[in-house]
């Protein structure tokens, strides 16, 4: 994309508008905030927790849509978080620094259970992974003996490098990057797609739809894994045992805000990287007006409902449960 | 056969264990040729082309590939490595697609380099493919985006784009498998693609499915009649002099006698109007149609697959909406976009030959008559289900029907397919609607289901119901309809008596 | 195949049918066995006292899901309306419970409205309007935990807590709306279309049944039950915070689950989630009685929700399953 003139950006930055509106709102947030809140929301502080917030939102959410694209679901993400870091703790004595390879490898064989197991025996893939991410947290508290178990060792991954731009931001960047790679610019991503937009069309084309569906779910697995590698530490340095719903939506509604529609066929990594933004900038920016978390999470709420009703519109005649 | 190029033999399938879907078909295509493979819904053609190209594996029968034995194809993809691709009828498209996306489908493999596609590659193919075959469309817009006929015309591309890039020798020729290709295209799409298609018989075969039986009729060499699951009749039209007429009978089996008017059976039909039709419009579906519905009356819509007809009856029974005209049911004008349990309210039930989409297959046949008709079944005043009201209502109806079930608590789901179709009959015979839509009504249904089913038809239009009948079988038409409009490309070409559609079908 | 499908229908039918009895009876047995005052006057008090709040919710749920659909906003609304009572029971007094099942229903017709009318897919519909209770119940409540006193407060929880013939009235509440309940999906008209409405939306339709309209009326009964589940917790339990209902969500989903009501929506219905709901909540004495930690007992439940999710889906109905 040469830009040899002004005459050249323009409809490229217009067209991007049409097929992406997030981005008004996200300016228009921006400018809200900085107008309502200045003195609060316009320090390097708050930009700071943006990103961080930023960071959490996608890294949790970049797996689960690349299932979300193809028509399912994926809640195994926050089991992940919390069994992995149990194992983790359990495997820092014995393995010392490579135990972080924990992360990668647990997500990649749930990812592989989650896919073959619902390709096989056909159980949609909402109750499934949530059934998983029950029983995750359910080993992950007794394999930890009821108490959060922290791990100091990794603490360097997220020291501050550059001040004011979290170093968690940095190392997101490239794992966002390869995710839009894979989505847009392979073979697979192109799979995922068809297989999302219309599964029977694709199977008739020749596509091998139950190995696709389930390298779906690894994939998913495998990049929610490489991403807890940062996210772990991003978080606190220790997972939780008790499973908390709230900590499972945020991510969700990254990908549902930024354009991912759960019936899946469009979408993708690119936009659910726009919705986190958005959804931290929202956050970040109510908190600091209202400082009730609750109050903040309810209008949130809605923001997310009518992000959803708006983006069903299209949808009218069909049933979706 | 000589000179075959493909040749199946003795193919048969069946699903389920219960449906037989082919029985034993021997089809042949030759070298450069356009062969027809024609037949009733469930006739077995679609099966028989899945097979084809892999989608499907047969039961029985062997495959010829220029005289030699090979195995069926695998999948898709083994089909296009031999030559074969195919058009699907429906669902063929994956509207998220990019048109190059789509058109490439399945061939990534040629263009990906490091695990990376070469997507400007990809779209430098694409253009020229599309230019090829006189496609207007950027290949950047999304399937979606595309009108119908444009989308079938890159479905055609993408058909024969598969062959060449899985088997770019020229040794191999082509066979693309059209199923049903033209009922989204406008008449000049029509005449375009045909001109192409024999433009392209130079260098490949085709197998025409279709219903159309003029085109097929004008296009095809030889012509394989298919009637629920085997091969009936086997013309070549460059040899044999073979009219419409002899390809209707063969495809719908029935003798010409059998199209006679019996108005005695028939009953009176009063003069009170209970539906009227004016001017309904539905862009690339159906224009201008009017007509009045008398009490007692049965009028059939007939015509050719993509004429319209199926797309009205559905726009009556509220599963579609219709863009001008309008509808008056009992002298109140009915909303476009009403949806079918308003109909039902006002005195329209509808109908469908498609076993499952209305039957509440996991539920006892009492269940399945007494949910149109609750109100008749509840204790007095109560809103309680008496179940011995239920059980009485549905034996009634089993017995008047005389429909085979072990009891009326028997699941829907273990009846065979007439007395599922019966049930469903049932079940408007009970409700006793003011008007009822048939459409498709005895599909896939034995001889004795079908005479029952015409039996009630008939009993109910005595009883003073109305009627819109929508159906591939003439023989229906002329059982059941007091008068019959022959539908063409979306109008109402002519409106015929019995006697004269008898004439017509039988000459 | 057709025989091996209507065998493999059979099974399924079979296991849905007679498992959870059997598993009914093998717990009873088996926690009995291994601590003999299972069963004893105290055990059981404590299996009833335990069955009767999550029995009315799962009642609520019941019917959502026969219609395949799901709801997240149970137990929200259920604290909510417990903590609307304990709050306003001194100004109100008994007419607070009327107000407050109002309320629920109107949560309950919200979410109706937003799956029927908007078409959001009902998991995020319910999810958003359980956020908007417990934003509400923050509001009001905050951190603080509130124990009722005073006449009014005394006749209210009068209501539940009264015993009759050694079990307290909360257990008769429990199982008349489970009567009542069962009542409704097997022998009204209203019960008729919620069978069919999951069994066969389109067929539905074509039956006339006004499917947006009753999915409203059917998200606004769980609503209520909810709401009733609420009320009844506060006049049995006399107190309570935001932490009420913490640990229902998954127990509660799993007790439907496991009764043999299928998530596709269409078979199963209150009278089997009874069994379900004992089940659960029994086996949760059982393991507590052991000893057994929390967690344990979480992944037993997430097993269990699994496996009768495996079970009950009709897979004759759905040929693409996401």
């Amino acid at each position: 994309m040469k830009i040899l003139g002004s005459n050249k950006i323009t409809p490229v930055i217009i067209q991007t508008l049409k097929t992406h509106p997030l981005i008004i709102a996200l300016i228009a947030f921006v400018v809200m905030f900085s107008v309502l809140i200045p003195a609060r929301f316009l320090t390097p502080l708050n930009f700071s927790s943006i990103l961080r917030l930023f960071v959490t939102y996608t890294l949790f959410a970049l797996g689960p849509t690349i299932v979300v694209v193809i028509g399912s679901l994926d809640l195994s993400y926050v089991g992940i978080w919390m069994l992995g870091g149990v194992l983790l703790w359990l495997l820092m004595p014995i393995l010392g620094m490579l135990s972080i390879l924990v992360y990668p490898l647990l997500g990649l064989a749930t990812g592989l259970l989650i896919g073959v197991i619902q390709v096989k025996v056909k159980i949609p893939s909402f109750i499934l992974t949530l059934s998983l991410l029950v029983t995750f947290a359910g080993l992950a508290a007794w394999l930890a003996g009821g108490v959060s178990r922290p791990v100091r060792e990794y603490a360097f991954i997220t020291a501050p490098l550059i001040p004011h731009l979290p170093t968690a931001f940095l190392w997101s960047i490239p794992i966002i990057i390869a995710a839009v790679f894979i989505m847009k610019r392979t073979r697979i991503g192109t799979y995922l797609y068809a297989i999302g937009s219309n599964e029977e069309g694709a199977g008739l084309a020749g596509i091998n739809v139950d190995k696709y569906k389930i390298l779906a779910f690894t994939l998913s697995g495998l990049l929610t894994g490489i991403g807890l590698i940062i996210l772990f530490q991003h978080l606190g340095g220790s997972a939780p045992v008790e499973l908390k719903l709230g900590n499972l939506v945020w991510p969700l509604a990254a990908i549902v805000l930024g354009g991912t529609p759960l019936v899946g066929g469009s979408g993708g990594p690119h936009r659910t990287a726009l919705g986190a933004l958005t959804l931290a900038v929202a956050t970040q920016g109510l908190y600091l007006m209202i400082l009730l978390p609750e109050v903040v999470a309810l209008l949130l709420g809605l923001l997310l409902v009518a992000a959803i009703v708006i983006g069903t519109r299209g949808l009218k005649g069909v049933t979706i449960t | 056969m000589d000179g075959s190029l493909l040749e199946v033999k003795g193919v048969s399938k069946t699903f389920d264990g219960v449906v037989h879907a082919l029985d034993d078909v021997t089809i042949a295509v030759r070298q450069n040729e356009i062969v027809g493979v024609v037949g009733e819904n469930g006739a077995g053609k679609s099966t028989l082309m899945k097979i084809l190209v892999g989608v499907y594996a047969p039961d029985k029968g062997e495959l010829y590939y220029r005289g030699r034995k090979v195995p069926f194809p695998k999948n898709p993809k083994e089909a296009a490595e031999r030559g074969i691709s195919i058009v699907y009828q429906e669902k063929g498209v994956i509207p998220h697609l990019q048109v190059y996306q789509f058109l490439l489908l399945g061939h990534e493999d040629k263009y990906v380099k490091l695990s990376r596609l070469q997507i400007d590659k990809m779209k430098k193919d694409a253009r020229e493919i599309l230019e090829e075959f006189h496609v207007k469309c950027d290949v950047e817009n999304f399937m979606y985006e595309l009108p119908l006929s444009t989308q079938k015309m890159v479905e055609i591309a993408r058909a024969i784009l598969s062959v060449r890039l899985e088997h770019g020798d020229d040794d191999v020729t082509s066979i693309i498998i059209l199923d049903e290709p033209t009922a989204p295209l406008t008449i000049e799409e029509r005449r375009g693609l045909f001109s192409d298609i024999l433009e392209m018989k130079k260098n490949a075969s085709f197998i025409f499915v279709s219903h159309i039986i003029p085109e097929v009729m004008e296009f095809t060499d030889r012509v394989h009649v298919l009637r629920d699951g085997k091969l009936v009749a086997h013309y070549d039209l460059s040899k044999e002099k073979i009219t419409e007429e002899d390809l209707f009978r063969a495809i719908v089996g029935r003798e010409s006698s059998e199209y006679i008017y019996k108005p005695e059976v028939k009953g009176v039909v009063s003069e009170e109007v209970v539906l009227t039709v004016k001017d309904l419009t539905k862009n690339g579906c159906y224009y201008d149609i009017s007509f009045d519905l008398r009490k007692g009356e049965c009028i059939g819509i007939f015509g050719p697959a993509g004429s319209g007809k199926s797309e009205i009856i559905k726009t009556i029974a509220g599963l579609m909406s219709f863009e001008g005209g309008g509808l008056i049911v009992r002298g109140q004008k009915v909303k476009a976009d009403e949806l079918p349990h308003f109909r039902l309210g006002r005195g329209i039930g509808y109908f469908s030959g498609e076993i499952g989409k209305e039957l509440f297959l996991n539920w006892p046949i009492t269940k399945n008559i007494s949910i149109v008709s609750i109100e008749k079944i509840l204790l007095r005043m109560l809103p309680v289900i008496s179940f011995n009201a239920e059980r009485k209502m549905a034996e009634k109806i089993v017995k008047r029907l005389r429909i085979s079930a072990p009891s009326v608590n028997t699941d829907c789901y273990s009846l065979s397919g007439g007395s599922k179709q019966k049930v469903s009959v049932g079940k408007w015979l009970e409700r006793n609607p003011d008007i009822l839509l048939l459409e498709d009504p005895t599909i896939g249904i034995d001889v004795g289901a079908r005479e029952d089913i015409y039996e009630t038809a008939l009993e109910m239009k005595k009883s003073g119901i109305s009627m819109i009948l929508v159906s591939d079988d003439p023989k229906e038409y002329s059982m059941l309809c007091d008068k019959i409009m022959f539908i063409k490309d979306g109008r109402i070409q002519k409106v015929l008596s019995p006697e004269e559609f008898g004439k017509v079908m039988a000459a | 195949m057709a025989r091996q499908l209507l065998s493999q229908e059979r099974l399924r039918r079979n296991v849905t049918t007679v498992g959870p009895m059997v598993a009914v009876i093998a717990i009873i047995a088996g926690f009995q066995a291994i601590n003999p005052r299972f069963l004893s006057y105290h055990g059981i008090v404590a299996l009833v006292n335990n069955m009767s709040i999550y029995l009315i919710a799962a009642c609520g749920l019941t019917f959502v899901i026969m219609t395949g659909s799901f709801d997240f906003s149970v137990v929200s609304i259920l604290r909510l309306a417990a903590l609307l009572c304990a709050l306003n029971i001194e100004r109100f007094g008994l007419l607070v419970i009327p107000l407050v099942l109002l309320i629920s229903v109107g949560f309950g017709f919200i979410n109706g409205l937003l799956v029927a009318k908007f078409n959001v897919p009902s998991f995020m519909a319910t999810l958003g309007v359980s956020f908007a209770v417990d934003g509400v119940g923050l509001y009001l409540v905050g951190r603080r935990l509130f124990i009722m006193g005073g006449e009014r407060a005394e006749t209210f929880m009068a209501l539940a807590t009264t015993r009759i013939a050694g079990l307290p009235s909360v257990f008769y509440w429990a199982m008349a709306i489970w009567i009542i309940s069962t009542f409704i999906a097997l022998c009204t008209p209203f019960g008729r279309r919620t069978y069919a409405l999951g069994g066969n939306p389109i067929g539905a339709r074509l039956s006339g049944i006004n499917v947006e309209r009753h999915r409203i009326y059917v998200f606004m009964l769980s609503g209520f039950l909810s709401g009733l589940a609420g009320v009844l917790f506060m006049a049995w339990q006399g107190g309570g915070s935001m932490e009420i209902g913490k640990h229902m969500p998954v127990p509660l989903f799993a007790s439907v689950v496991a009764g043999g009501t299928a998530l596709t929506g269409g078979v199963g219905g209150p009278h089997r989630t009874l069994l379900g709901v004992m089940i659960i909540t029994w086996s949760e004495v059982g393991m507590m009685m052991l000893a057994l930690p929390y967690y344990i007992i979480m992944v037993f439940f997430g097993l269990i929700a699994i496996g009768m999710s495996i079970a009950t889906i009709d897979r004759r109905r759905i040929k693409i399953i996401k």
